[in-house]
This record gives C-alpha cells, structure tokens and sequence, in this order.
C-alpha cells in the first residue's frame, strides 16, 4: 500500500509540473523552479523559442485555420452563416460591392453603372462587358435576372435579406443583353439598397451551368450547396465537411493579375488551441478563432501580426417588458446603472470588445457613440425605490451554455445582485432559446444581434419597430414613436437627414428601449506576417482574398 | 442451439431493440421545445420565412404522421433529410463514418497492444514494482482528460519537436487519394499513392494513441484481475505440477481462458469508440461521426441525430454479439442457448 501511495505522489508531483509548464507557456520556462519540473523540460523540450520565420506553407497557398461548423450551403440563395458567406464571396461577384475599409461608398462590380427613379424605387443597372464566369461562358443580363430570381423564387434561407423589396420575381426584368431593371415594392433609401445587394444574396451565378445541374425543380440548389459556378477570383475545388475547402484561382477572372494566390485553403480547426499551434509553428497563416488570450499570447511574437475588427455585431440583455417588473421605465433604467460595463468589456473580453451602448453599430451610418450609463449602485437603488421596488426582485436571464455569454451571465447576476436584484440564470442552447424567443416567452435574455448589410436599418428596424416582430416584439416593446421613425429612417432619401434620424432614435431607445447594450464584438485574427492585405473585416464576408499576397 | 440459429434469433432481437431506439429518440428529440429551423435561420428572419420553411421540412404535420412517414422511410434505407447538411443523412453518415472507424480501428489496436502486455505483467508480477508502475500508467489512462493528454502531445511532438504532424488526417500539400472505402489509409493503398498512406497513419498516430491509450487502460486492469484468478485453479496447478515451463503455462493456458472477460472489455471499447469520440475529433480536427453526431445534437437537426443514434445503436449491439460469437472460439464448453 505505501509504495502505491509513494508512487501516486510522485505521479501528481510530475502531472502537476508538467501542467505548470505548459500553463506558463512557451518563453517563461524560467519562472518554475521545483527540481521535478526542470527534469521534465530538459528531457521533454530541449528549444523553447518560436520557430524561426520562415515560410512553411506554399507560397501560392493562403491557408487559413477557420472554426468553419456554422457553414451549411454555399449556394447564394441559402448561404448565411459566417463561413458560408466568408466562402461564398470568394466565388462569386455581385452587382456591386464595398472595398474594405471603406463601407460607406459602394463600389461597382459586374453592374459598370446604375441609375434610380427619384421615387427611389425603380433601379437600373447596366452591366459590365467582357466578364467571363469560370466555365468560360460570358455573364450578361440573362445571368444576373436569373439569379436575383432565383433568390426569390426558392425563398430559402439568405431570402430574408432582400424579403423586404422583393416579393415576386417579376419585380426584375431583362431591358436587354447587359441592362437590366428592378422594381421594389416599396421606397427605399437608395444607399440602404445598394448596401443590401452587396451581401453574398446577389451573387451571380452562371445560368447554363445551374441549369444543367437542375434537379426535381430545385434551380440547381443541391449542387451548388457544395458547387461554384460563379465569375468570383475563386472556384471551389471542393468541400469536405468538418474539414476543410480548397479554392482555386479562376482563370477567367476579370480583374487584371487577380488573384495573387492561386490556391485557398479553409481547413477546419474548431479548437482554438490548435489553431494556436498552427499559426505559431506555420502551418496556417492565418488564424481566426483565437481566444482573448491567445491573442494576447501572440502580441508580439516575431512573425505574426494581429488584425482587429470591430464587428457589426451587438451584445444586448433583452428585458421583456410584458414581464413585472420590467414594464417599468425606473426598473429598466436601474438595471442599466447596475451593469459594470467596463469589467465585462476588459475583464472577461479581453480586448474581443469595445463599450458600445447604442442600438446601432459603431462604423454604420447614424451610430450613436453614447455611453450615459456606468455602474452606480446608489443611483440603481434610488430608481428602484421609486419604482416601488426598494427591496428589489427576483428576475430570470436566459443565456446559451457557451463561452462567453456564461461568464458575463455570471458577472450580471454578480452585479444586479448588488442592487438588490436577484438573477436565476437559465441555460438553454440557442435553438431552444430562439425558439422560445421568438414567442415572447423570456424574462430577460443574454443575446447578440449582427447586421447582415452595413445599413442601419436592419439594427434600427429590429430594435425599434415591433411591427416585425423581432426584437423590439419579442421584448413587448410596443412604442409607436420608435416604430414610426424607424419606418421613416428606412424611406428617407436624403442621407444627412437620415442619419439625424438614427441619431434621435438611438438616442430614444438609449433612454426607453428594453434593452441593455453591453457591447460591441471586436475580432482579433492572427496573421503570419509575409501575408499582406488581410484586412479588417466589420462583416467577415467583405474580405476579398483575390487582393491578399504571399511574401 | 447451434450457432447459426443463434445468431439469427440474436439479430431478430437486435431488429426490436432498434426499433425501441428509433421511438425513443423520435418522442425525445421532437417534445423538446426547441426550433432547428429557427436555430439555422437565425434570429433575424421573419416569422413567415421561418413558417414557409418548417412547412418544407413538414414540421407543420401533426406528430404522429411524422413519425410514421419516418419509420416508413427508415424501413426503405432512407433516413431522412439533415436539416443542416441538406443531405440525405444516410449519404451523411456514409461520409463521416469511415473517418471513425478508421481512428477506432488503429486506437483499439493501440489499446490491445499496450493493455494485454500490461496486464499479464501486472499479474505475473503482482504487488511488486512492474504491477504499481502498470497501475499508475493505467491510472494516467482512465484520469487523464483526452483534450489534456491531446494538446500536450500536439504540443510536444507537433508544435515543439515536429516528429508528428498537426491536426487533421492528411497534410495540405498532399492530394488525397480517389474516395473508395472512405478509409484514407486503405483508399491510399488501393491507389498505390504510398506517399499518402504513410501521411495518414503519420496523422493516425497521435490520436490513436491517446484514444487507445484510454482504452487500454480498463484492458489492462481486467486482464490482470482475470488472469490473477485463473492462475489460483487447480488446472493450473496440475499444469505447473505436470513439469511444464512457466511460459507454457501462461500463454497457453492461463491467458487463453482469462482472456474472455477481457474479449467483453475490448469489444465494448471498440463500440464506445466507434460512436466518435468527440473530444479528440475535435482537437485533431478528424471530420468523424462525434462531431457530426455532436453538430446535430446542437442544432436539434431531428433526422441526423436520429439517423446517427441509429447508426450507434446498430454498432453497439453488432459489436456485442460479435462478442458473445467470439467467447465459443476462445472456450468451446460454451453453448448458445
């Protein structure tokens, strides 16, 4: 039995050093000192340092270690997930696009030009000559018809982009081989449909080749879940689910020299500490699901640049109003001025956020850089006492089990604890939370919402206007005042008063809305640094891979 | 009884046991409040679109109809549609499956190979030092987290020594060799690329390993407890009384018959590792049946979870029975009955 015991000792002696080690991380060897750790990294790992910079990967190669599970089709009419439309973009072109990291202005692409009735509510774009889709066949008008038709004729996931200009597919017509018009069903903002057509929705795709790929009336859906037909830099070789895709160079692409790499590829690394050791060692040159951590980790380390978006994507506590009692302006204001903003910002996010409290994202038109409210306990519980709540109450807040939401779930209960509030913190996976979401059926909710397009009216519509039934109706939020504007912001032709009217709205809903804005997503990706032109993406679709260099 | 009369009876039981399976994870993946439609959808999609979708999918048929146009499908080989892939999830499983089998395969290989030794060690040598340091290592086995003992090697022999290869099962540079079998090292062969081959079972080893190493623990542990117990018999004893080498008495006498609790060990290992092992699929990034299971799990994709408990269920029963088939062969006092 002793020598058992003995034994079991020394064994928790060597796993407990070994995991010091490694927790210290490579370079800090130093700061272990018992005698067992020095043997094990003596015999174990003789070099410490980062391996040297050079280029282990193909120089006509980009490889990238992506998490890629949220991908489902990249058939433009389905594609809306991240990756999907990450992917997607780099097979396709669209009628118009922005260049990072500008997205204010956007930029023609197959459409050469356009014009818009001052009613803003006919379109004409006229098409660019001599663009070739990668099976060689020309893109004209034929094609372009065809595949915003598409889109509304299968209705199928992305549909619910264009859904609201878009109903039927005789609203886009061919004038003739390189015009064509489209008619909305309704006035819109000219800079706010522009915006919309360059999400990976209106990507054109080659009619012949779809067509031949037809099958039970689909209009070639299946095969182009994991297909391209596409005039983008890019054609898919293949995908492997769970695994990886490889791309590439098209030879027809119409953009002088472009693209620079001629192979892409997106292998699937869902473990961030894996995606750590590639890019450190190499092997990938870009990785960009990296804990905050990680990132901090890497700073610094010869070799590797960090790239940092601010992403058009909020975090936001819902509090629905149809529930005692949040129904209370005091309440909700109290709840506000509970919230140590700055603590879940740098204390959990690490630098993957920035304080941001406004329902519109910093970057868009009409974004709002407020920040009035800041933890305050005595001013909380002054609200609540007028309220008629002096002893507080006792609240649900649902959150998805993941990383970070538990943690800042946590640090809520934690704070509003402090004001007398007590949070029961219910888990549930974000189908389930959606679901029930979606039906008005949460107290308070721990969410994200990104915009699809940079326009502020998919933010400003959601969190406003309970007449489509999203946020704001799933909240029971029902204020005309908010509703109205939004409405109004959305037809407005003149963008200077536009953005006066997003900032009179964010400014409304900052005051009276149901909703705590915690933050603002920011990405932090690890770039190998003989890889140039990888930048910033707000979106993670506008990334244009066919400009990014190797060496 | 004779064996084959056996074997079919066993497989008409297999037949409802399936079945009961099949109405379990029916009742229990479709009464959980959850919406997958909404989960791919996303929360800004309006109700409608997410209606016109469920109606697709026939989410919108009363419960029971359901059921029954699913067991009508499933009679006819066809296990209906994933939600996420698109695909017909039998088309999926077909995908993904070879991928774990081929990791389950090597890894139990691995376990067998370090278990049994170990084991036979740890008896011959009861209570003294090779058994404790056979205990510890085995203890190490079953305590050590998988992702843990993963990412230390990965970290070691990829990223610090560069013996092994990074995660996934083959590197990027190499083309892979024309889909036949799905298992990369037989399809590789097959094909002749050796260059491939060895790639592969280069990336097979780590996570084989650890996998394996896991195994090989409970192997080992059984196999000491068993062969200890043989080794009191009299037969034994009569054998060793006979003048016959310690060696001979071992190998052909003891191990055989301590062997069949240990045949138990390894094919129920063999099954558990063939439902995909999440974690090291994930950290050596190996597109198996774990994480399609588990991505199906998430998104409450109905069919494919379905569709994959089937597959599992179906496994671990035909890796039982193989079990109980081989006892006849490793004792033949044994009868069907």
């Amino acid at each position: 039995m002793k020598a058992r015991d003995l034994a079991l000792v020394l064994l928790l002696f060597v796993v407990g050093a070994v995991i010091g080690y490694f927790a210290a991380g490579p370079g800090k060897v130093t700061t272990v000192t018992t005698t067992v750790t020095t043997t094990v990294v003596q015999t174990a790992t003789p070099t410490i340092t980062t391996p040297t910079v050079t280029m282990r990967t193909p120089a006509d190669t980009l490889i990238i270690a992506m998490d890629t599970s949220d991908a489902v089709s990249l058939d433009p009419a389905r594609a809306y997930e991240f990756t999907s439309c990450f992917v997607t973009n780099q097979l396709y072109d669209k009628l118009v696009d922005f260049e990072l990291p500008n997205l204010i202005d956007v930029k023609p692409e197959v459409a050469e030009r356009w014009e818009v009735s001052p009613d803003g509510m006919t379109w004409t774009f006229y098409i660019r000559k001599g663009i070739k889709f990668a099976s060689g066949n020309p893109l004209t008008a034929d094609d372009v018809v065809y595949s915003l038709q598409r889109v509304v004729k299968l209705k199928q996931t992305a549909y619910s982009v264009l859904e609201p200009f878009l109903k039927t597919p005789d609203q886009i017509e061919k004038i003739d081989d390189y015009t064509i018009r489209i008619k909305l069903n309704k006035t819109v903002a000219p800079s706010f449909f522009l915006s919309v057509l360059t999400f990976t929705t209106s990507s054109i795709v080659d009619k012949k080749v779809v067509e031949a790929h037809e099958k039970d009336g689909d209009m070639g859906s299946a095969w182009l879940d994991d297909h391209s037909a596409g005039s983008g830099p890019f054609v898919l070789e293949k995908w492997d689910r769970e695994s990886q895709f490889v791309l590439r160079a098209n030879p027809y692409y119409w953009k002088p020299g472009q693209p620079y790499v001629k192979t892409i590829i997106i292998k699937h690394v869902a473990e961030p500490t894996d995606q750590l050791l590639l890019i450190q060692k190499g092997d990938a040159d870009v990785a960009t699901d990296l804990t905050p951590d990680q990132i901090k980790q890497l700073e610094g380390q010869p070799g590797i640049y960090i790239v940092r978006a601010e992403r058009l994507h909020n975090v936001y506590i819902g509090m629905n109003v149809a529930v005692k009692p949040l129904d209370k302006e005091e309440v909700r204001d109290a709840i506000r001025y509970c919230i140590d903003y700055d603590g879940i910002v740098n204390g959990i996010l690490k630098g993957a956020a920035i304080k941001w409290q406004t329902v519109i994202p910093k970057g868009l038109l009409g974004a709002n850089p407020k920040t009035p409210y800041y933890k305050d306990v005595n001013k909380a519980k002054e609200l609540l006492a007028k309220a008629g709540y002096p002893n507080g109450f006792t609240i649900e807040l649902t959150t998805p089990p993941t990383y970070p939401q538990i943690d800042i779930a946590t640090k809520i209960q934690a704070d509003l604890a402090e004001c007398g509030i007590t949070v029961n913190i219910v888990q549930m996976t974000a189908s389930m939370m959606y679901e029930k979401y979606r039906k008005q059926g949460l107290q308070m909710v721990l969410a994200g919402w990104g915009s699809d397009y940079p326009d502020p009216d998919s933010n400003a519509m959601a969190f406003a206007n309970y007449r489509i039934r999203q946020l704001a109706w799933r909240n029971s939020w029902y204020d005309d005042y908010a509703a109205d504007l939004a409405e109004k912001a959305s037809i407005e032709m003149d963008t200077k008063k536009r953005e006066q009217m997003y900032l009179n709205l964010t400014d409304y809903i900052l005051d009276h809305g149901p909703y705590v804005m915690l933050y603002q997503t920011v990405a932090q990706q690890a770039v190998r640094d003989y890889v140039k032109n990888w930048l910033p993406d707000p979106t993670f679709y506008y990334l244009d891979l066919s400009k990014v260099r190797k060496g | 009884m004779d064996l084959r009369t056996y074997i079919i009876r066993r497989l008409g039981l297999m037949v409802f046991v399936l079945f009961g399976i099949l109405v379990i994870t029916f009742i229990v993946s479709h009464v959980i409040p959850a919406d997958p439609i909404g989960a791919i959808l996303g929360p800004q999609a309006s109700p409608e679109l997410v209606e016109k979708i469920r109606r697709e999918w026939g989410f919108d048929k009363p419960l029971h109809e359901q059921f029954f146009d699913y067991i009508y499908k499933v009679i006819r080989g066809d296990l209906g549609r994933s939600i996420k892939t698109n695909n017909p999830v039998m088309e999926d499983l077909l995908y993904f499956f070879p991928a774990t089998i081929e990791l389950a395969t090597a890894a139990i290989i691995v376990a067998i190979v370090i278990g049994i030794p170990l084991g036979i060690i740890s008896a011959v040598k009861k209570d003294k030092w090779p058994d404790h340091i056979s205990r510890i290592f085995a203890l190490m086995g079953v305590s050590m987290p998988v992702f843990w003992l993963g990412l230390l090697l990965l970290f070691v022999l990829y990223y610090k020594l560069g013996i092994f290869p990074g995660p996934g099962r083959l590197d990027p540079g190499i083309p892979e060799p024309p889909r036949i079998t799905g298992l990369l090292t037989l399809d590789s062969l097959l094909t002749g690329n050796f260059e491939a081959f060895i790639n592969t079972l280069w990336h097979l080893a780590l996570p084989s390993f650890v996998l394996g190493y896991y195994a090989s623990a409970s192997i080992a542990r059984i196999t000491r407890t068993a062969l200890l117990e043989v080794l009191t018999q009299d037969f034994i004893k009569a054998a060793r009384s006979k003048g016959l080498a310690e060696r001979v008495v071992l190998f052909r006498h003891a191990l055989r018959n301590a062997l069949i609790p240990t045949t138990t060990v390894i094919g129920m290992a063999y099954g558990s590792l063939l439902e995909g092992a999440i974690l090291t699929e994930t950290i050596f990034a190996w597109p198996g049946l774990g994480r399609y299971s588990t991505g199906a799990f998430l998104s409450v994709d109905f069919m494919a979870v379905m569709g994959s408990t089937l597959l599992i269920a179906l496994v671990y029963s035909l890796a039982n029975l193989i079990v109980d088939i081989l006892y006849a062969f490793l004792d033949p006092r044994i009868r069907y009955a």
